[in-house]
């Protein structure tokens, strides 16, 4: 592969993926379960249902990217 | 959106023409994984159900003089096999990346690049057929069944291995909540599998005799879903159907992985994937071996069964 391009740094955010999500582990929990008791409640799952998690765990996840792309120094750490 | 092969069979009115996948495109994946700077990582799966394969070959305690190894890839099966077994090999693939770095072996072996649904050999002319982890690209798999069965000499034997039935469910489901909460609806991500119970209808239709289906379960544990889908297309296992969606959001990936890791995560933080194996073993039929008895032939009665549970009052020796 020639350098960096789209896909290259596409590949690079994947990668960080697993690693930045598991800084928001309590938002995801409470979203999956969420998600999870409509496989078992009577209430069928629809668009939006559980938005409000949704929202707490992108919330998260976009504060700790953010966290993790500040240059040295400036998120807190020496 | 999980109907399995042979429902898409009677949809289409068992016509020659199915087409589920696109082969074009599962080509040009399998020869991008093959082609990867460190794609050996990703051969974990071929090569354990290569080995057990390679088992079940060994367990017919007969020398193969000519077998064909159809979807080899980097011929998995071969490097378990020795030349007392097999004593000559011939290894097929769309992927010509895969078949340049196959495996080492001592049997002598030829490439031939072929389409396995399109089989460039006569009839009548290898005493074993092996497959290993490709049968579930094939679109028309009993057209398939039914030429490895023509290519086989009569008490031949064709054993295969393919992924099936609940196969990566954990992957399927939670991407199906995620998108149905994000987005309102659902669009198949993981490929349609073969049920077990039609594979057995499948070989029997194919011409096999003798038929042997056993499901083995194997559970990879991941650091998330993202590196399940990673390795998934490191292996050229991406999903390659027609009806694929080609995007996938980043906020449904969030929400899967989410899900993902809620449903079925474990406490330690990683995350199962389940690949079901199903390993089918089919003989082409030979007057050697066994037939079911004639009908009235019974020298038994089903009747005498019910006194040999009963205790005999006298002391037999």
């Amino acid at each position: 592969m020639s350098g960096s391009n789209v896909w290259t740094r596409n590949r690079e955010k994947m990668r960080n993926f697993t690693e930045i999500f598991s800084k928001c582990a309590d938002e995801a929990a409470a979203y999956g379960k969420c998600v999870a008791a409509t496989t078992a409640g009577r209430q069928e799952l629809q668009k939006d249902l559980c938005a409000k998690e949704f929202e707490a765990l992108k919330n998260c996840f976009v504060k700790a990217v953010s966290v993790k792309n500040l240059p040295a120094g400036l998120d807190g750490s020496s | 959106m999980d109907r399995n092969r042979l429902s898409m069979l009677i949809l289409r009115g068992m016509s020659g023409s199915m087409n589920v996948f696109n082969r074009q495109m599962k080509r040009r994946q399998k020869n991008w994984a093959a082609s990867l700077q460190d794609g050996q990582q990703y051969d974990y799966l071929r090569d354990e159900v290569g080995s057990r394969v390679a088992d079940r070959v060994y367990d017919i305690a007969r020398t193969f003089p000519l077998a064909l190894d159809i979807g080899a890839g980097k011929s998995h099966i071969s490097r378990h096999l020795s030349e007392e077994v097999v004593e000559r090999l011939l290894l097929t693939d769309v992927s010509q990346q895969a078949l340049k770095r196959r495996c080492q072996t001592p049997i002598p072996t030829r490439c031939v690049l072929a389409d396995e649904e399109f089989l460039p050999f006569q009839e009548n002319s290898f005493d074993l057929v092996v497959s290993s982890l490709s049968l579930h690209w094939i679109n028309d798999l009993p057209g398939t069944l039914k030429q490895i069965h023509q290519v086989l000499k009569p008490d031949g034997v064709f054993i295969g291995a393919m992924v099936g039935g609940e196969t990566l469910y954990e992957l399927r489901c939670s991407l199906q909540l995620a998108e149905t909460e994000r987005e309102g609806g659902f669009s198949p991500h993981v490929s349609p599998f073969t049920a077990v119970t039609d594979l057995g209808n499948l070989l029997g239709q194919a011409g096999f005799n003798m038929l042997t289906v056993d499901i083995d379960d194997v559970q990879v544990l991941y650091p998330g879903i993202m590196e399940v889908m990673m390795d998934l297309q490191g292996m050229g296992e991406s999903n390659c159907a027609w009806n694929r969606r080609t995007l996938l959001h980043r906020d449904t990936m969030l929400a899967a992985a989410a899900v993902y890791k809620e449903m079925y995560g474990s406490e330690d933080g990683a995350v199962p994937a389940t690949f079901e194996i199903l390993y089918m073993i089919g003989w082409k039929p030979h007057e050697s071996q066994a037939k079911p008895a004639k009908r009235g032939s019974a020298t038994a009665s089903f009747g005498d069964l019910s006194r040999i549970s009963r205790p005999t009052r006298d002391n037999n020796p």
